[in-house]
C-alpha cells in the first residue's frame, strides 16, 4: 500500500514536471481567464479564441493561453460572485448588460471600454444598453428581440395566426385543445425560464397602460397587485402546459418542443440553436405575447443580455480588451455569430438574418415593441422562484405578489 | 422440533427480506448501468429490459467530452496529496497534544474539536478570499493545503484518542536511550500509529473524493477539473439525453465502484474503527 | 515556559497554521461580516451591529427554510437510525452472507450525493413513471421532484440510501463487541430473542447509539448536496434548507453577505446547542443505566 502510493506519487510528479517547457525564444506568455454562462457554446468559443490566440502570437509575439470557464447557467452568477467578492475576478467575463452592468459598475467590477475598437461599429440602439453612466461598459454579445416561440408548421395545420389579445389566445388554445394539441410547453425545472412569462407581461403592461409602475413602485406606493391583470395570461398558460414542468429543463424543453409535443413555448430565440438541432427542418415562428384585450399591451420586447465585461483588476488589460475587440472582428465574427444563432448586432456582421428575427422586427417596424428597463436587484430571481411556487401551489396568487413587492422594497432600502 | 421450525421460517423470512433490501441499494445503480449502454429512444420503450443492442457510444462520447483521463488523474492527484499533508501534521499534533498534559494543550485540542461543527456554509466566502490572498486558489496543489487545513481537526481528534491508549513505556525507555524527540516520533510512534492512520486515510479519501462545493469555488481551469466536477459541468448541457447522462455518470462512478470491489474490506473496517474511536 | 508545551507548539504548529488560516480566520471573518451590511459585490461596507441578527427574526423565507430543516433532521435521525440498527441486528443474527450483505449495504456511501442524486433524479423521472405504466401503481405517477409534498420524501430517500450504510457498521460494530456468554446466559434464563435484545442488547449498544444520533445530527443539519442535485431547492423555495438558503442569500438574490453570514452563524449555533444538549442528555442516561 505505502509502496503503491509512493509510485503513484512519483509517477505524478514526473507528469507534471515534464509538463513544464521553457521557451527560449523571446516569446512573451501570457493567461487571460475568461468566465462564460455559455457552457452549450464551449467548443465554439474555445475555436474562436484559439483564433485569437493564433493572431497575436504571429502579429505581436505574444502567447495567449486561455483560460476558459463556463459554468452550467444555474451555478455561473453565483460562482462570479463568489470570484469578484474575493478579488479573484477573471480578466473577462459574461455579465447581463440591462441586469448587471450597474451593481457591477458601481462595485468598481467594470473596466471603461468607451475608446475600445469595437465600440464604433456597434449599431447605436444596441450600444445605448450596454452604455452606464455615459460610458461603454461592455461588449454586447446576445441583443435580442422576443416574445415566445411558437411552432408554424402545427399554426398552419390548425388555421391559426398569432393572437393579438387575450381572449383571442384563449380561442387559439381551445382550437389546439380541440385538435388534441398542447398549447403550451412548460418547462420549469430552473426557475428563470417561468420567470420569462412575468418578463414579458410585465414590460407589456409597464409601456402601455401602467407607465408609473416602476415609479411608484420605488417609492413604495405601488404593488404587483396593481397589474394583477398579468396573472391572467399567467395562469392560461400554467393550465393548458404540458405535464411535469418541474423535471424539464431547458433543453428537455428544446427538445419537446422541436418535437411538437406543444405548440407554443414562452422563451427566446436564444433556444433555437438547441431547438434546431432536434429538428433541422423546424418552422419556429416568435410572436409578442398578448397580456390583456388590450393589443396595445402586446408588445415585443428589445434587450441585450449576455454581454462581455472586462475587470479593472486585470494583469493584462491590453491584451484582454483586444481579445474583446477580436469578438466584433470584421473577418471573423459574422460566422461566429450566426453559428451561435445570435443576432447581427454590428456593421460588421454580413451573414442573413434568421426568419424568426425578421417576424419578430415585423412588429418593431409597427412600433409594437419597447426597450426593456432594468428590476431592482433581486425582483427577478424572487419573481423565478414565486413562479415555480405559484404553479407547485405552494404560494396563492396574493402570497406571490407580497413577496416580490417585499423583494422590491429591501432592494429599494438596501440602495439608499 | 415445533422451535426450530419456527425459528428455520423466521430466518427464511429474515433472509427474504434482505436479499429484496440489497436489491433495492443496489437497483439505481444497477438501472443507470443498465440504461446508460442503450440509445436514448430506447429507454423510453422499456426501461427495465437489459439493452436490445449493446452500445458503447455513450461511454466514449463521455470519455471525450468529461476529459476522463485528465480530470481522473487531478482527482487522484488531489487526494493523494490532501492524504499525505493530513496525516503527517495531524498525527505530529495528535500524538503530542494526547502526551503533554498541560493546560495549554487542553486549549489547542480544544480549539481543534469545536470546529468540527462549523458549516462550511460559514466559512465558504472567508475561505475563498483567504486562499486567493495567498495565492493557493485555481491550484490543485493550493486545494489540497486547504483540505490539510479543514480535515485536520477530526485527524487530530482520531490520532489523539488512539495515542491515548498506546502505553508510554516504549517511548519512555527510547527517551533514555537518547533518542531525540523527532526520531522517536518518526521511528517509534508513528509505526505504532498505522491502525488508525489507515482509518484517516479511508474516510478523508471518501470525503475529498466526493467533495463538490470547494474544487467549484476554487477550481477555474477546465485541465483541473476533478472528475465531480467535469461530471456536474456535463450534466447541465445535456439535461434531456439521460443515455448519455448516465454514461457519465457511471464513468465517474468506475474508479469508486473498483476500489471498493478490491478494498471492501478495510474500508468497512476503516470506517468502524473510526466511528467508535470518536 | 515549560520545556513539553514548547515540543507541543512544535509539534502542533503545521496543522494550527493551516486549521487557522483555513478555517478560524474565515470563521471569524463570518462573524465579522455578519455585523455589517456587505453585499457580497461592493469593496465597501459599513458596521451595522446586530441589525442583521434582528431582521432574521422575521425573515419568513429564512424560518421556513430553518422549519423545513428541522423535519428533515428529525425524520433522518429517526429513520437513519432504525433502519441502520435493524440491518445491523438481522445482520448479525443470519449466519449466511454477513459480509456481502454489509458490502451491499454500505456501498452507497461511497459514491457523492452530487452523482447519487442525479442518479436518483433518473429514477424518480424516468423510472418510476414506467413503472406505475407498468404496474398501475398511481403513487409512482406523482411527480416525485416537482410536487414539494413528495419531493421531501424523495430527498429523504436519497439520503437515507445515501447514508444508511455508515452507521450500520457502527451497530454492526458495537454489536459484535458484546460478549457471546451474555446472549447465551440470557436465552438459558429462558428469554425470547426481542427480550434479549431490549434488556441485554440494548444497554450495551446505548453508547453506539449516542454516537449514532449524534452522527445524524450534525450531518443532517448541514445537508446541502442531496437538496442541491436533485430538487436545487425548487419549486421555487418549497424544499430550500438552511445552508442552501446561506448559499443563495450569499450568491444570487441580492448577494447580501453579510445577512448570509448572519444566517450561517445562527445555523452553526443551532448545531451546536442541539447537539450538545443531545450529548449531555444521553451521556446522563447512559451512566444511569
Amino acid at each position: 500500500m505505502k509502496k503503491l502510493f509512493m509510485v503513484l506519487l512519483i509517477a505524478v510528479m514526473a507528469t507534471t514536471l515534464s509538463g513544464c517547457k521553457n521557451n527560449d525564444d523571446d516569446i512573451r506568455e501570457i493567461e487571460l481567464n475568461v468566465f462564460m454562462s455559455f457552457p452549450r457554446f464551449q467548443e465554439q468559443f474555445e475555436e474562436y479564441f484559439e483564433l485569437f490566440s493564433e493572431k497575436m502570437l504571429e502579429e505581436e509575439n505574444i502567447r495567449v493561453i486561455i483560460n476558459l470557464e463556463m459554468p452550467s447557467s444555474d451555478t455561473a452568477q453565483q460562482l462570479l460572485q463568489a470570484r469578484l467578492s474575493s478579488g479573484d475576478a477573471p480578466d473577462i467575463y459574461t455579465l447581463h448588460a440591462i441586469a448587471d452592468i450597474p451593481s457591477y459598475y458601481e462595485a468598481g467590477y467594470l473596466l471603461d471600454l468607451s475608446d475600445a475598437e469595437f465600440v464604433d461599429s456597434v449599431y447605436a440602439s444596441v450600444l445605448e444598453s450596454v452604455t452606464y453612466d455615459e460610458k461603454v461598459l461592455a461588449l454586447p454579445l446576445e441583443s435580442l428581440a422576443w416574445g415566445y416561440l411558437y411552432n408554424k408548421d402545427m399554426f398552419a395545420e390548425y388555421g391559426l395566426t398569432p393572437p393579438e389579445t387575450l381572449s383571442e389566445m384563449e380561442a387559439v388554445v381551445a382550437t389546439l385543445n380541440a385538435n388534441g394539441e398542447t398549447a403550451f410547453e412548460l418547462a420549469f425545472q430552473e426557475s428563470w425560464i417561468p420567470q420569462l412569462m412575468m418578463a414579458l407581461s410585465l414590460g407589456g403592461m409597464i409601456n402601455s397602460e401602467e407607465p408609473n409602475f416602476v415609479e411608484n413602485m420605488n417609492a413604495g406606493t405601488g404593488s404587483y397587485g396593481d397589474i394583477d391583470e398579468v396573472f391572467g395570461i399567467i395562469d392560461l398558460i400554467m393550465e393548458n402546459g404540458t405535464d411535469r414542468p418541474f423535471e424539464t429543463g431547458g433543453a428537455a424543453g428544446s427538445a419537446a418542443f422541436a418535437n411538437g409535443e406543444a405548440a407554443m413555448w414562452v422563451q427566446g430565440p436564444w433556444m433555437s440553436g438547441s431547438i434546431l438541432e432536434v429538428n433541422p427542418d423546424m418552422n419556429i415562428g416568435l410572436a409578442p405575447l398578448p397580456i390583456t384585450n388590450n393589443a396595445d399591451t402586446t408588445m415585443i420586447n428589445l434587450s441585450t443580455s449576455t454581454s462581455l465585461g472586462v475587470s479593472p483588476s486585470s494583469e493584462n488589460k491590453d491584451i484582454a480588451i483586444k481579445l474583446v475587440n477580436f469578438i466584433l472582428d470584421a473577418e471573423h465574427s459574422s460566422a461566429l455569430f450566426e453559428e451561435l444563432k445570435f443576432n447581427p448586432l454590428s456593421s460588421v456582421h454580413t451573414y442573413e438574418t434568421f426568419p424568426w428575427v425578421d417576424e419578430a422586427m415585423s412588429y418593431v417596424a409597427l412600433g409594437k415593441a419597447y426597450l426593456e428597463s432594468a428590476l431592482p436587484n433581486g425582483v427577478t430571481d424572487e419573481t423565478a422562484a414565486m413562479l415555480q411556487e405559484y404553479y407547485a401551489g405552494t404560494k396563492t396568487k396574493q402570497e406571490v405578489i407580497d413577496a416580490i413587492d417585499a423583494a422590491w422594497a429591501s432592494a429599494v432600502a438596501l440602495q439608499n | 422440533m415445533k422451535r426450530k421450525l419456527s425459528s428455520i421460517f423466521f430466518i427464511t423470512l429474515l433472509t427474504i427480506f434482505m436479499i429484496i433490501a440489497a436489491l433495492f441499494t443496489l437497483s439505481p445503480i444497477l438501472l443507470a448501468v443498465m440504461n446508460s449502454f442503450k440509445s436514448n429512444g430506447e429507454i423510453y420503450t422499456n426501461i427495465l429490459s437489459l439493452p436490445t443492442k449493446w452500445s458503447f457510444d455513450n461511454y466514449v462520447t463521455a470519455f471525450k467530452n468529461t476529459n476522463y483521463l485528465q480530470s481522473l488523474f487531478n482527482t487522484i492527484w488531489l487526494v493523494s496529496l490532501s492524504l499525505f499533508g493530513i496525516v503527517i501534521v495531524s498525527s505530529m499534533a495528535g500524538y503530542k497534544l494526547a502526551r503533554t498534559k498541560t493546560k495549554l494543550s487542553k486549549y489547542i485540542f480544544g480549539i481543534f474539536v469545536i470546529s468540527m461543527l462549523i458549516p462550511f456554509h460559514s466559512i465558504m466566502i472567508g475561505l475563498v478570499k483567504v486562499s486567493h490572498d495567498l495565492h493557493v486558489q485555481g491550484h490543485l496543489w493550493g486545494l489540497a493545503i486547504i483540505y490539510v487545513g479543514i480535515g485536520s481537526p477530526m485527524a487530530i481528534f482520531l490520532y489523539h484518542g488512539f495515542t491515548k491508549n498506546i502505553p508510554r513505556e516504549i517511548e519512555e525507555a527510547a527517551l533514555i536511550d537518547g533518542c531525540n524527540q523527532f526520531t522517536l516520533f518518526t521511528k517509534i510512534v508513528f509505526p505504532m500509529l498505522k491502525p488508525i492512520t489507515a482509518t484517516i486515510v479511508i474516510l478523508n479519501a471518501l470525503w475529498i473524493w466526493n467533495d463538490f462545493l470547494l474544487p467549484l469555488l476554487m477550481i477555474t481551469d477546465k485541465d483541473k477539473y476533478t472528475l465531480l466536477l467535469s461530471t456536474k459541468m456535463l450534466f447541465g448541457q445535456y439535461n434531456s439525453d439521460w443515455s448519455k447522462i448516465l454514461a457519465i455518470l457511471i464513468l465517474a462512478l468506475l474508479p469508486v465502484i473498483i476500489v471498493y470491489v478490491f478494498m471492501q474490506k478495510y474500508i468497512v473496517k476503516g470506517v468502524s474503527d473510526g466511528a467508535i474511536k470518536s | 515556559m515549560r520545556n513539553s508545551n514548547k515540543v507541543l507548539i512544535l509539534f502542533c504548529l503545521p496543522a494550527f497554521l493551516l486549521y487557522s488560516i483555513f478555517v478560524l480566520y474565515p470563521a471569524l471573518g463570518g462573524f465579522w461580516y455578519s455585523l455589517t451590511n456587505w453585499n457580497g459585490l461592493n469593496p465597501t461596507y459599513d458596521y451595522v451591529g446586530l441589525s442583521n441578527y434582528l431582521e432574521l427574526l422575521d425573515d419568513k423565507v429564512f424560518i421556513t427554510s430553518l422549519l423545513f430543516t428541522a423535519k428533515y433532521v428529525l425524520y433522518m435521525v429517526v429513520l437513519q437510525n432504525v433502519i441502520a440498527l435493524t440491518l445491523a441486528i438481522i445482520i448479525e443474527s443470519l449466519s449466511k452472507g454477513k459480509k456481502v450483505l454489509r458490502t451491499i449495504f454500505f456501498f452507497p456511501n461511497m459514491i457523492s450525493m452530487i452523482v447519487g442524486g442525479f442518479i436518483w433524479m433518473f429514477i424518480f423521472t424516468k423510472v418510476f413513471p414506467q413503472l406505475a405504466e407498468m404496474f398501475g401503481i398511481a403513487i409512482l405517477n406523482e411527480s416525485w421532484i416537482g410536487n414539494p409534498e413528495y419531493s421531501f420524501y424523495s430527498i429523504l430517500i436519497l439520503s437515507l440510501w445515501g447514508s444508511v450504510g455508515y452507521l450500520m457498521i457502527i451497530y454492526i460494530a458495537a454489536l459484535q463487541s458484546i460478549p457471546g456468554q451474555l446472549i447465551e446466559a440470557a436465552k438459558i434464563d429462558g428469554a425470547n430473542k426481542l427480550q434479549t435484545i431490549w434488556h441485554v442488547v440494548r444497554p450495551l449498544i446505548i453508547n453506539s447509539i449516542t454516537i449514532g444520533i449524534f452522527v445524524s445530527l450534525s450531518t443532517s443539519f448541514k445537508v446541502f448536496d442531496q437538496v442541491y442535485s436533485l430538487t436545487g431547492g425548487g419549486p421555487g423555495r418549497a424544499t430550500q434548507v438552511v445552508s442552501m438558503n446561506i448559499y443563495m442569500e450569499a450568491f444570487a438574490y441580492q448577494s447580501r453577505y453579510g445577512y448570509a453570514s448572519a444566517k450561517a452563524i445562527i445555523l452553526f449555533v443551532t448545531i451546536l446547542l442541539i447537539t450538545g444538549v443531545q450529548l449531555f442528555v444521553m451521556k446522563r442516561k447512559e451512566v444511569e443505566m
